[in-house]
C-alpha cells in the first residue's frame, strides 16, 4: 500500500531536479506553477535554475504543456494504471514483459529509461492532474502514483502531490477533516459524520433524487455536473451564494450576491500544498459575506421549532 | 458573581502538600479562593478531588494531524461517534445558554470538536500541543480554536529550520537567538520544540542523523549536539516558561539507549523537557535483540535533576504514528507495508505518518508497552515524569485512565505481563517493579507536575488564585478495575462542563502565547532569506495575534545577560 508522501511547493523550488507532470496540463491549468515554485525558479539547491531541473510530460496528447517539457511520454488513454505498476516493478528490478509494457503505448525501452531517470533524481517530484484521477480507473490511479512515489524512495528522495482545482477546494477539504474526520462526501443527516464516497458524493446524491434541497457555495455544478444532477438541482430548491450569476444561479430560486473573498472580503485560502494564506481585501463591497449570510440563515433556522421530536433522554 | 463551593471530597492538590485531606475548595469567577459566602455548592462526600489534568505532550491539531484523519477513514468508522445538538439537560437544569455540542468522531485521530470533549470528559482542561510549524501555524491556531473547553498551549518545530541551522553552523548564536525569537512571535506559540536534531534536514535529502557527534547531512561543521546545545542555550537565554522541548535523536530504534543518555550529557546543566521517553529507551543490537533499556535511561535521567520527561507511554491497539520524525517514518512504513504519508516543510521541518497496532504477542510491542511503564516506575520524584502516550503515537489520550490504573496496580500489571510472549518477558523488568502510585503521585504526573514543567503557574494546583479548573473523581473504581475513567464532575475556568459523564456547557478555552525578547532588526535579517527560500510572500508569514480568538499573552521581560 501506498499512502500519500508529499512537501509544500517550496521544498520543490529549492530541491526537485526530476519534475514529472502526470495527466494534467499546467501550461492552461496552472499558469503560474512552472514560474512560481516548478521550473524555473533558481532554488537553494538548485541554483541554476531551469537548467538544473528535467521536466517529463506524461500525457495521452500533446497539451501546451509539452513545449515546456524535456521530454513527453505520450501513452495510450486509460494506461495510466498499466504504467504506474510496470514502473513501479522496474524499480525493484523485477522483469516486465515486452508486450505488457508496450500496452502503455510506450516502448520498453521507454519505460526503463524514464524508470532509471525517477531512481537517479537528487529530489523527484509527480503532479499528477485530473488525466489521471478521473479517468478509467480513478482512484486506482492515483493509489498506483502514490504508491509509485512512495516505494521510489527505498532508491532517493521522492514525492508526489495532486495538482488541486481552482477556488479553495483545499481549504473545504482541509476544514472538513478537522470538524469531521473526512476530506468529502461527508452525510451528517444522522447527527455525526459518516463518509462513504460514490453513495454521499454531491453528483451521486443529486443523480439519484436524494436531496431536497440544495445550497451551493463557491461552486457552479450547473456547468460542470453531469446532466442528470443538473435536473434534479433544477427540480427542488437550490439557493446559491456566489458573487457573481452562475450558470447554477439561472437554474436555482434564489441567487444571493455575496462579497467576493480576497477582493472585498477577508478569510484564509488552503494553497494546494495545504499551505494556509490570508486574504486581505483591497475594497468594500456592498454585499455580505457568505460567512454573514450562512450564520443569519443558521439563526433563522435555528429560531423554527424541531421539525423531528428532540431524542428522549433516560 | 460566579461562585461554587465543592465540599466534603478528599482534596488531592500535591503542589500545595494536600495530600487527601477533606476539606473544601472554593471558586469565585474562574478562581480559587480562600471563601465564598453563596452559591451552588457541590457536595463531594466519598468522591475525590483533583487539579484538572494537563497534558505536556500531545498532537491534536494542525496540518500533520489533518494529514493523519484523511489517511484513515477506514479507522473512524470504528470511532466514537459525537452528536450534533443542543446541550443534554443535566441535573434538572438546561444546559448553558446558546451552547451547543458539534458533531464529531472520537478514535485514534479524534476530530477538533471531540477532541475538546474527550478530554474534558476524562478530566483534563489544559493541552500542550506539541509540534507546530511556523509556515503552517494558522492552521494549527484555527484547529485550536475549535478546539473547546480546554485550554491549549504549542511549540515550535526549530531543530531543522535551516535559517537557524545556518547560523548555528557559522557560530552566529546571539544572531540565532533574535530569529528565534521572531519566529516564536510570528508564529505565536508557547515554546520551542526540536525533533529528531539534524535528522529531519538530512531527511530532505533522504538520509538522516544518528550521530549526535557528525556532521548533519549538508552541513561542514554543525552536528546534532551542537544544535541542541545551542537550542537550550538560547530557551534559556529567552528566558520562556517551558525548557527546550526535545525529541532525542534516534527515535524507536535498538540500542538508542546511548544515544539517549549521551543526549542528557550534550544538556549538562541546561534545562530541557526530554518528550516521550519511552521511545528512546530500547537496549540491544537490532530488531531480534531488542529488550528494555529503562533502566539505564533512568539511571542516567536521575543524575541528571535538571531535567524533565514524559512517558510516551504505548498501549495495545490501534495507533497512528505521527512525528516530525521523517527517516523514522519511513522505516516504520517499510517494516509494517501499510500506509505512509509524509510532508516535508519548506525550510523548516517535515512529517511522516504510519498506521500501527501494537500487538500484544509482538515481542517488540509487548517491550515498548513495558519500557513506559518501567520508566514512570523506575523514576521515583514523579516531579519529573509526567503521564503521556505521545497521542495519537503510542495510543490515544482517551486511554490515560488505563496507564493510571496499570501504575496503581501491581497486580494488574503481573497478569498484562502473563500474557505477553515468553521472549517478551525475558526482556523486561517490569515484573520486578513492586511500586504503586499513590492518589497523590497520579495528580502529580497528570497535572501538578506537567503544570510545573510547562511554567504555567495558575495550572495544576487548588491553591487560591490558581483557575478553577477541577476534577472530582468517584472513590472506587469502575468495573473495568479503572479509577479514572469517569469524573463525576468536571469543572472548568469555574464553570460545570462535564456533570455524570456528560458534556453539560462549552466553553472555549484560552490559548496560552508567549512574546520573547528580540530585537525588531532582526527581520531585515530575515526577510532577504525568507524571499530566497520560500514561496509566499514575507507579509503572509506571520500569523497576526487577531487569528487567535482567545490568546493569553505572556510577555517576557529581558533577561540580565
Amino acid at each position: 500500500m501506498g499512502g500519500k508522501i508529499t512537501c509544500t511547493l517550496g521544498e520543490v523550488k529549492n530541491r526537485a531536479d526530476v519534475i514529472v507532470y502526470w495527466g494534467g496540463n499546467p501550461a492552461e491549468c496552472h499558469p503560474r506553477h512552472f514560474t512560481k515554485y516548478t521550473l524555473t525558479q533558481k532554488g537553494k539547491f538548485v541554483p541554476e535554475g531551469r537548467k538544473g531541473r528535467t521536466m517529463v510530460l506524461v500525457d495521452i496528447r500533446e497539451t501546451p504543456s509539452a513545449k515546456a517539457a524535456d521530454i513527453v511520454l505520450q501513452i495510450r488513454p486509460g494506461a495510466d494504471f498499466e504504467m504506474a505498476t510496470s514502473l513501479r516493478a522496474l524499480i525493484k528490478g523485477h522483469r516486465v514483459d515486452r508486450e505488457a509494457a508496450e500496452q502503455t503505448g510506450l516502448t520498453l525501452e521507454q519505460l526503463q529509461e524514464f524508470a532509471g531517470r525517477l531512481k537517479g533524481a537528487r529530489f523527484g517530484v509527480i503532479f499528477f492532474g485530473m488525466g489521471l484521477s478521473m479517468t478509467r480507473g480513478k482512484h486506482m490511479n492515483s493509489g498506483a502514483i502514490l504508491t509509485l512515489a512512495a516505494e521510489l524512495n527505498a532508491f532517493t528522495k521522492f514525492v508526489c502531490m495532486p495538482m488541486r482545482g481552482h477556488g479553495n477546494v483545499t481549504g473545504a477539504d482541509v476544514v472538513l477533516r478537522w470538524t469531521t474526520g473526512y476530506p468529502f462526501g461527508v452525510n451528517l443527516s444522522r447527527g455525526f459524520p459518516r463518509f462513504n464516497p460514490g453513495e454521499f458524493s454531491t453528483v451521486d446524491l443529486l443523480v439519484r433524487g436524494d436531496t431536497d434541497a440544495a445550497l451551493v457555495l463557491g461552486a457552479d455544478p450547473g456547468a460542470t455536473m453531469p446532466e442528470p444532477a443538473i435536473e434534479h438541482l433544477a427540480r427542488i430548491p437550490t439557493i446559491v451564494l456566489d458573487p457573481k450569476v452562475t450558470h447554477t444561479s439561472h437554474l436555482a430560486r434564489v441567487h444571493i450576491t455575496t462579497a467576493a473573498t480576497g477582493i472585498s472580503a477577508p478569510g484564509t485560502v488552503y494553497r494546494m500544498d495545504e499551505i494556509p494564506l490570508p486574504l486581505r481585501p483591497a475594497l468594500a463591497s456592498p454585499y455580505p459575506t457568505d460567512e454573514e449570510v450562512i450564520r443569519r440563515i443558521r439563526q433563522a433556522v435555528t429560531a423554527q421549532p424541531a421539525w423531528v421530536p428532540a431524542p428522549q433522554r433516560a | 458573581m460566579n461562585t461554587l463551593r465543592i465540599t466534603g471530597g478528599t482534596v488531592y492538590d500535591p503542589a500545595n502538600g494536600i495530600d487527601g485531606i477533606v476539606r473544601d475548595v472554593c471558586i469565585a469567577d474562574g478562581q480559587i479562593v480562600a471563601d465564598v459566602e453563596a452559591g451552588r455548592t457541590i457536595n463531594a462526600s466519598g468522591l475525590i478531588v483533583f487539579p484538572g489534568g494537563v497534558d505536556v505532550h500531545t498532537h491534536v491539531a494542525g496540518g500533520a494531524l489533518n494529514f493523519a484523519r484523511g489517511l484513515v477513514p477506514e479507522l473512524h468508522r470504528a470511532a466514537r461517534t459525537f452528536q450534533h445538538g443542543a446541550m443534554p439537560p443535566a441535573g434538572g437544569r438546561a444546559g448553558a445558554a446558546g451552547s451547543l455540542r458539534r458533531a464529531g468522531l472520537g478514535g485514534v485521530t479524534p476530530t477538533t470538536f471531540a477532541t475538546g470533549y474527550l478530554y474534558a470528559g476524562m478530566g483534563w482542561t489544559t493541552v500542550n500541543e506539541a509540534a507546530v510549524p511556523i509556515l503552517t501555524a494558522k492552521h494549527t491556531h484555527e484547529e485550536l480554536h475549535d478546539t473547546p473547553i480546554v485550554d491549549k498551549s504549542c511549540l515550535l518545530l526549530m531543530a531543522n529550520n535551516e535559517i537557524v541551522l545556518d547560523l548555528l553552523e557559522a557560530g552566529e548564536v546571539e544572531r540565532a537567538q533574535q530569529v528565534v525569537g521572531w519566529l516564536m512571535w510570528a508564529a505565536k506559540v508557547y515554546g520551542i520544540k526540536a525533533v529528531n536534531p539534524g535528522g529531519v534536514a538530512a531527511w530532505k535529502w533522504g538520509r538522516n542523523a544518528r550521530a549526535l557527534h557528525e556532521p548533519v547531512e549538508g552541513y561542514r561543521r554543525l552536528t546534532p549536539a551542537q544544535i541542541i546545545a545551542g537550542l537550550a542555550g538560547i530557551v534559556d537565554q529567552l528566558d520562556l516558561p517551558h525548557p527546550l522541548h526535545l525529541h532525542c535523536n534516534n527515535l524507536g530504534i535498538p540500542g538508542n539507549v546511548a544515544t539517549t543518555v549521551e543526549t542528557m550529557q550534550v544538556l549538562e546543566g541546561r534545562r530541557a523537557h526530554l518528550a516521550h521517553l519511552q521511545f528512546h529507551a530500547y537496549d540491544g543490537e537490532g530488531w531480534d535483540s531488542m529488550r528494555s533499556g529503562a533502566v539505564a535511561v533512568a539511571e542516567a535521567f536521575k543524575a541528571h535533576p535538571q531535567l524533565t520527561a514524559d512517558a510516551g507511554a504505548v498501549l495495545f491497539g490501534d495507533a497512528v504514528t505521527i512525528t516530525a520524525d521523517g527517516p523514522w517514518q519511513h522505516l516504520l512504513y517499510q517494516l509494517t507495508g501499510r500506509k505512509w504519508g509524509n510532508l516535508d516543510v519548506e525550510n523548516e521541518t517535515g512529517c511522516g505518518i504510519v498506521p500501527y497496532v501494537y500487538k500484544d504477542r509482538s515481542v517488540v510491542n509487548a517491550v515498548q508497552w513495558a519500557v513506559g511503564l518501567e520508566l514512570l516506575l523506575l523514576v521515583d520524584d514523579p516531579w519529573r515524569i509526567f503521564l503521556t502516550t505521545d497521542h495519537p503515537n503510542g495510543g490515544c489520550f482517551w486511554r490515560y485512565p488505563e496507564i493510571v490504573q496499570l501504575l496503581m496496580d501491581v497486580e494488574a500489571r503481573r497478569a498484562q505481563i502473563r500474557k505477553l510472549p515468553p521472549a517478551a518477558q525475558q526482556r523486561i523488568m517490569l515484573g520486578d517493579l513492586d511500586r504503586e502510585y499513590t492518589l497523590s503521585e497520579i495528580a502529580i504526573i497528570t497535572s501538578a507536575g506537567p503544570a510545573r514543567a510547562l511554567g504555567l503557574p495558575q495550572k495544576g494546583h487548588l491553591g487560591v488564585g490558581a483557575d478553577a479548573d477541577v476534577t472530582i473523581y468517584p472513590a472506587k473504581p469502575d468495573r473495568d478495575g479503572c479509577l479514572f475513567s469517569y469524573p463525576r464532575y468536571v469543572i472548568k475556568g469555574g464553570a460545570i462542563v462535564v456533570e455524570e459523564g456528560d458534556v453539560v456547557a462549552v466553553s472555549d478555552g484560552r490559548e496560552f502565547v508567549v512574546r520573547p525578547v528580540y530585537d525588531d532588526g532582526i527581520e531585515d535579517y530575515i526577510r532577504p532569506l525568507f524571499e530566497q527560500v520560500y514561496t509566499m510572500s514575507f507579509e503572509n508569514y506571520p500569523v497576526e495575534i487577531g487569528r487567535l480568538r482567545r490568546p493569553a499573552l505572556m510577555t517576557l521581560a529581558a533577561k540580565r545577560r
